[in-house]
């Protein structure tokens, strides 16, 4: 198991976001995490990523246990997301946003970086490399030296996702990777998933899309703060608990 | 006892001053979203018109504080409209141009009036005494003029209508000119009034510690500290925080050196604000 | 992937004509002195070049997304340090000035770590008392600082008046620009951008903020503790006043009237403030109009700072030359 979450909760004030939450994402599989507007998915993800500290439960990633540590630490081994509303480095073009993503490979020395050393020539070419090439996997090379604010939101979404990809992660979490994009930019979405699948990174995703669920191979469903179903996607699909969720209770057969 | 009352009493002098003129800058700060560091100035500005027409031209004091208060009003009106209007919510660009008025104001003040030190005539003169206790009749009126002011205007937030408006300004401005608030007038009005407040307090502390085309320059600072110390956006901080820095800068002088205290009402606010960098009562999130 | 694809990602707009102005600018400032003996030019330029250098370190820090206006404050603590411990110990210069320089970076780094914590503009807030704070400490140590009176007969850089802190000066600034213009271009700056654009993206790509914010305030005061100190050694007077809030506000008045977004603003801006009133030394007591003339002048029109009025001056330039050609090849 690359990812183990048990028993995490969290309160905000009196309310609570998410309850006794137990989930695990196996090594190489395409995880989906569902359920409707404010079910408490993305608070899921910030306690994951370290940008919530969980009130109780325990996170293990990659034999680790990062419960409460920092973002930029759970970065550091390997956890990379995206994030909902798109942040971005809005002075910078896309192709930068890239390049200033690859921070932690290969280790920064300011010595180094300052006195503009031959080892770190070297490495700003690979990265240089590195980056276009990832900007070709999202599809996003023939805007490299767009400023990033000009990008319509599908591709601020993919610019996120090039970015994650920077630290060379081992498990990706993508906050609804499809939001906001018609059709077409959603399978484009999709395959891409598949291949970065391919390179051997982990992926849980949170989706409001449901079409976004086929390439899942294993989805949990959530519903105020808890998890109701979990499962393949079609036992899921068929779950009279998370029809009742998304449609109400009329529609339960 | 005296000195506790003395004290007591130059404290709460300190405070209400403080107090009144930090109350025009955050105004300008809530509702036009910008930093008027020419706040100062025309809290200088205003002392200098009341010297002018109690002394200059022989009007009755208490007029003169009044006329006084009506110019440097006027004063704000035209600021609002011809120089700030542009940078509402631009703080960048409203700093420059408040420090380009600091800085005409006191050249113009410093080369027609001069560097030397002139006082306002006091407001009132005499001792009160009550016992074994003395107080400068002075200090007790400008005292009360302060306190009447203060009440004043926290009424005038709370319950006035034109008040009220400029409370949801300062929370949403976007929100109010759908409400349909006018924020021009608003806006002007904000400027009469905290101009107005600070002459005022010009006029009053210029009778008590006398005149100097740079007056305005440490008033800013402790103005600046009261909004910063209260919190943004709480009449209710800025309260608070005048009494306690009044109250350091009035009772600490007498025990250990002016620099000193500087030190400490400095120190305490810097402490304050990597604890709770929104002020001990403002409303924006850390 | 071929070089001409990197090449023409990243090449950063480096022109013939860039390199020719700069070239340019140097040699006229180095035979200046050649060619006008009169001090006083020479005093306002020492003036200006101590400032840009102060200026310029502003804005390195402003680029992490701290704008600090205490700045003058901690020039203060590069001067005094300086001054009292070549004036006390009896050390060279040479040696107090780097010191003054790592004396204020070193107090940079204590105070950066909690400082680094706070949202813009509480920064701000908190610079602003604290460059404050640093006068009112520098009043209470007055047996060694002098205190509100100020601190006399600072042992000189050199013994004569003009020349030599002329070229020491311009040196100095040379250097200066350069060392802060690598560290904004190579990748520590990158990252410094990076972390004042969005705390999500930099926290997320394991960049730990604070580390980096730090990094910025400490080099920025680096910097102006060293001019702050070569000013003492210059004036061989220090006070207080010249380090108050009013100096803070001027210095970001500085960058910004000549634009935050260039890393010349600075200089650009602290030369129009320093040296255009100067022309107008005749009329000494309304010069302090034509300075706030010249700030009116640069808010109302160009807001964004003389630098991006260059700036449009170039793209107008260029655009000018391309219907040229464009007119030709039809």
């Amino acid at each position: 198991m690359l990812l183990e979450v048990s028993g995490l909760t969290k309160f905000f004030g009196g309310v609570g976001a998410v309850w006794d939450f137990d989930l695990h994402v196996n090594e190489g599989e395409i995880a989906g995490l569902i359920g409707p507007n404010g079910a408490g998915k993305t608070t899921l993800f910030n306690l994951i990523s370290g940008y919530v500290r969980p009130n109780k439960g325990r996170i293990m990633f990659d034999g680790n246990d990062i419960t409460g540590k920092k973002p930029h630490s759970i970065a550091k081994i390997g956890l990379g997301r995206t994030f909902q509303l798109t942040p971005l480095l809005s002075e910078f073009t896309v192709l930068q946003n890239v390049v200033a993503s690859f921070y932690l490979h290969p280790r920064l020395s300011l010595w180094a970086a300052y006195f503009n050393t031959g080892t770190y020539r070297r490495n700003e070419r690979y990265i240089l490399d590195q980056s276009i090439e990832i900007l070709h996997l999202v599809g996003l090379e023939k805007v490299r030296d767009e400023f990033a604010k000009n990008l319509p939101q599908g591709y601020q979404k993919m610019l996120c996702m090039a970015r994650a990809l920077a630290i060379k992660p081992k498990l990706l979490l993508l906050d609804e990777p499809a939001g906001g994009m018609n059709p077409d930019e959603i399978d484009f979405t999709m395959a891409t998933i598949k291949k970065i699948r391919q390179q051997g990174i982990t992926i849980l995703l949170v989706e409001h899309n449901m079409q976004v669920l086929d390439i899942c191979e294993s989805v949990r469903v959530m519903n105020f703060g808890k998890k109701i179903a979990e499962g393949s996607v079609e036992e899921v699909r068929q779950n009279k608990e998370v029809i009742k969720a998304y449609f109400g209770s009329e529609h339960v057969a | 006892m005296q000195i506790v009352v003395t004290g007591a009493v130059n404290a709460l002098v300190l405070s209400s001053m403080y107090i009144l003129v930090a109350l025009g800058f955050a105004l300008l700060l809530s509702i036009a979203g910008i930093l008027n560091f020419a706040h100062g100035a025309i809290y200088m500005v205003g002392g200098y018109i009341c010297y002018q027409f109690a002394v200059g031209f022989g009007l009755n004091l208490w007029l003169s504080l009044l006329v006084s208060v009506l110019i440097v009003g006027l004063l704000g009106l035209l600021l609002e409209k011809f120089c700030f209007r542009a940078f509402f919510g631009d703080m960048v660009n409203s700093i420059i141009m408040s420090v380009a008025l600091i800085i005409i104001l006191e050249t113009t003040v410093n080369v027609t009036v001069g560097v030397y030190i002139r006082s306002i005539p006091q407001f009132a003169s005499g001792i009160i005494r009550s016992g074994a206790i003395s107080i400068s009749a002075e200090r007790i009126v400008t005292l009360i003029i302060g306190g009447i002011l203060l009440l004043l205007f926290t009424l005038f937030i709370k319950k006035a209508k034109i008040g009220l408006e400029m409370l949801a300004i300062s929370q949403d401005p976007v929100g109010a000119v759908l409400q349909g608030i006018n924020i021009h007038s608003i806006c002007a009005l904000a400027f009469f009034m905290g101009c107005g407040l600070a002459a005022v307090a010009g006029c009053l502390m210029g009778a008590v510690f006398g005149l100097s085309p740079f007056m305005g320059d440490f008033i800013l600072v402790k103005a600046i500290q009261l909004v910063i110390l209260g919190g943004i956006g709480s009449t209710f901080g800025i309260l608070v925080a005048g009494l306690i820095i009044g109250s350091i800068d009035a009772t600490l002088p007498l025990f250990v050196t002016g620099a000193v205290t500087d030190v400490v009402g400095f120190g305490v606010i810097v402490v304050l604000l990597l604890l709770r960098p929104q002020g001990l009562f403002g409303r924006r999130e850390p | 992937m071929n070089k001409a694809n990197r090449k023409f990602s990243m090449w950063k707009g480096k022109t013939p004509t860039k390199a020719v102005i700069y070239v340019g600018l140097i040699i006229i400032l180095f035979v200046l002195p050649l060619v006008t003996r009169s001090p006083y030019y020479l005093h306002i330029l020492i003036l200006t070049f101590i400032y840009i250098i102060a200026t310029s370190s502003l804005r390195t820090i402003a680029i992490s997304g701290q704008l600090s206006l205490g700045h003058a404050g901690f020039m203060s603590i590069g001067a005094y340090v300086s001054a009292v411990l070549a004036k006390e110990l009896g050390w060279t210069p040479w040696l107090t000035i780097p010191l003054g320089g790592l004396a204020t970076a070193a107090v940079a780094v204590l105070i950066g770590y909690p400082f680094s914590r706070l949202r813009l503009i509480y920064f701000s807030m908190v610079s602003l008392f604290f460059g404050v704070a640093i006068l009112a400490v520098n009043a209470t140590l007055s047996d060694y600082t002098g205190g509100a009176v100020g601190l006399i007969a600072i042992p000189p850089l050199f013994a004569s008046s003009k020349l030599p802190y002329y070229y020491f000066c311009f040196v100095l600034l040379l250097l200066s620009l350069l060392a802060l213009r690598r560290f904004e271009v190579c990748r520590i700056g990158m990252t410094v951008k990076t972390v004042a654009q969005s705390h999500w993206v930099a926290s997320s790509v394991g960049i730990d903020e604070s580390n980096y914010r730090v990094l910025a305030l400490a080099v920025g005061c680096f910097f102006v503790g060293i001019a702050g100190a070569v000013y003492a050694h210059y004036n061989l007077v220090l006070s207080p006043n010249g380090f108050n809030l009013l100096a803070s506000i001027n210095l970001v008045i500085y960058m910004f009237v000549g634009g935050m977004g260039s890393f010349f603003g600075p200089l650009i801006g602290t030369a129009t403030l320093i040296i255009i009133p100067e022309l107008f030394r005749g009329i000494k007591e309304f010069v302090p109009y034509i300075y706030s003339g010249i700030m009116l002048i640069v808010i109302f029109l160009m807001p964004q700072g003389i630098a991006s009025l260059l700036g449009q001056v170039k793209f107008w330039v260029a655009n000018v030359r391309e219907r040229k050609t464009v007119r030709h090849a039809s």
